[in-house]
């Protein structure tokens, strides 16, 4: 019964679980999943016939918006039981990955360390440094999703733990829902642009807050013309994603920037993405980041970022099931987000309103392919978009030419 | 040597409750990591008959290299899968009563049929 998702994708640098950690892991994802899917997949019905009845027979209206609906669901005893599962599930995902990783250590980082270091070293990619990379508040105030020293947490001068950590963690995360590589949005991505514009042929490609490179390693196969280069404010994150790519033997440049001031000179790309990034910065970030982009792409260039869809454009309910992270995972930043129109900002950003452009995108790994094709052809039903693992496999995509 | 690499929060926050009473999300917390020791036994109990139908003997070097492959992953995800359902049955009959149908209507019509005869 249930999804059975295929197991991650062994690579020379992933840290490697013991018997016990693995089957510990194992659980995780498959607890979270079943939290999310089967106990979550309930939240709806709760508030349908239980939550909501009960609020319009005291107060003669029904709730008016997320807060309203917050306040009333979390009396419910099913959406405090899955309250309390969700974020159980969450901690028990990170510490499952903890003693693997710290195991693997320090060898992983020396291993790495040798790759890196050595610019003799036959490599396919590259990895460019800048420790004066400055750190705002949002990357390093608190530990986001409740990953224990978040992205940035850098103990020694070759410290990769971070990334792998991650690295493994989000597979266990996502139930391996994002595919054996956790790629599923990145092949997603890529592989729109390339169906959807077949003319456009791009020579060079950057992918914005990359971390390890799980959504960015499938340009290579989808553009294997292409130059792709990703950045990221974190030096542990980068040096991993470089250390990785290579072991896959995928040609990535990674810079460790910080994507509110690009080192890259104007008109530089062909494609600028981005893959669940913009919840995790504050909003005057994505306004500069947005301006970074308009600034590094080339006339006739394509722009386009995948993130969780607007709150505006839902009903209380799903906005309410979408903000539940905000408040309780650790994602500061998720409602000034998801309240954020993305044209507005995005013409802000010095792009022409008629240029603007949003696409809903199946997700590769597990949609029909006739549905992704009708996504390509621009006639795809609208259906669920709250784009939650387990439960839709529709990314929403902003973006626009320059 | 160099100090153990060691991973620790950053920044957490405050712990958030869901029920009037913390204790019972530390209850739900306490109840699932109990559920995936007991999880993390089975798939070893597994390693063991797996390794015994197949060598007639082991070692415990042989389970802590043992990987299941795709059929193991699989077989072992749906147990799991089934085992999470078993154990979290309550809360998930509370769902399908309200999404199947009511319940208590159909008990009525039974109760009314039965009487009949």
């Amino acid at each position: 019964m249930g999804i059975v998702a295929k197991p991650q994708v062994d690579h020379a640098f992933l840290a490697k679980p013991s018997h016990d950690e693995l089957a510990r892991q194992s659980y995780a994802s498959n607890l979270r999943m079943y939290t999310l899917a089967t106990i979550g997949g309930g939240m709806r019905t709760v508030y349908d016939k239980r939550v909501k009845p009960q609020f319009e027979k005291a107060q003669g209206r029904a709730p008016k918006d997320e807060h309203e609906v917050r306040k009333v669901m979390l009396k419910d005893p099913y959406a405090r039981a899955w309250s309390s599962m969700m974020r159980a599930a969450q901690e028990m995902v990170w510490e499952s990955v903890v003693p693997t990783v710290e195991r693997a250590q320090p060898e992983l980082n020396n291993r790495i360390e040798a790759l890196v270091g050595k610019p003799g070293v036959n490599k396919m990619g590259s990895l460019s440094l800048d420790p004066s990379t400055v750190k705002p508040k949002y990357a390093t105030a608190v530990d986001i999703h409740l990953m224990p020293g978040n992205y940035e947490t850098e103990r020694t001068p070759n410290d990769a733990t971070q990334g792998a950590f991650y690295d493994r963690g989000v597979y266990v995360y996502q139930g391996g829902m994002g595919g054996d590589n956790c790629h599923g949005i990145g092949m997603s991505l890529a592989t729109f642009i390339a169906r959807k514009f077949p003319n456009l042929k791009p020579k060079k490609i950057l992918d914005i807050g990359c971390t390890v490179g799980h959504n960015l390693v499938p340009y290579c196969d989808v553009f294997p013309d292409a130059e792709i280069h990703g950045v990221d404010m974190s030096a542990p994150v980068m040096r991993y994603a470089h250390a990785r790519a290579e072991a896959m033997g995928k040609a990535v440049h990674f810079h460790q920037m910080n994507a509110e001031s690009l080192k890259f000179p104007d008109n530089s790309f062909d494609v600028v993405t981005s893959v669940i990034l913009f919840h995790e910065t504050s909003r005057t970030a994505l306004r500069q980041i947005l301006k970074e982009c308009h600034r590094v792409l080339k006339p006739g260039g394509l722009m386009l970022h995948m993130e969780l869809p607007r709150t505006a454009t839902m009903d209380p309910y799903d906005a309410f099931y979408l903000d539940w992270d905000a408040y309780y995972n650790n994602e500061p930043y998720y409602q000034a987000y998801t309240a954020t129109d993305m044209k507005d900002v995005i013409v802000g950003a010095g792009f022409a309103p008629d240029k603007y452009v949003e696409y809903l995108i199946p997700d590769l790994v597990w949609c029909d392919p006739a549905e992704f094709d009708a996504a390509v052809r621009g006639d795809l039903a609208r259906g669920n978009a709250l784009a939650r693992w387990g439960e839709s496999i529709k990314w929403s995509t902003y973006g626009a030419w320059k | 040597m160099a100090e153990p690499i060691k991973i620790r929060p950053v920044n957490r926050g405050k712990r958030p409750h869901f029920f009037d009473d913390p204790a019972i999300d530390q209850l739900f917390a306490i109840v699932m990591a109990m559920s995936a020791e007991l999880s993390v036994l089975w798939d070893r109990v597994d390693t063991t008959e797996r390794l015994l139908d197949q060598k007639g003997t082991l070692s415990r070097a042989d389970i802590e290299a043992f990987r299941p492959d795709e059929k193991v992953h699989t077989e072992r995800t749906e147990r799991r899968n089934a085992y999470i359902d078993r154990i979290f049955r309550i809360i998930r009959e509370e769902r399908d009563s309200l999404v199947a149908h009511d319940k208590m209507t159909e008990y009525r019509e039974l109760m009314d049929d039965l009487s009949k005869n």
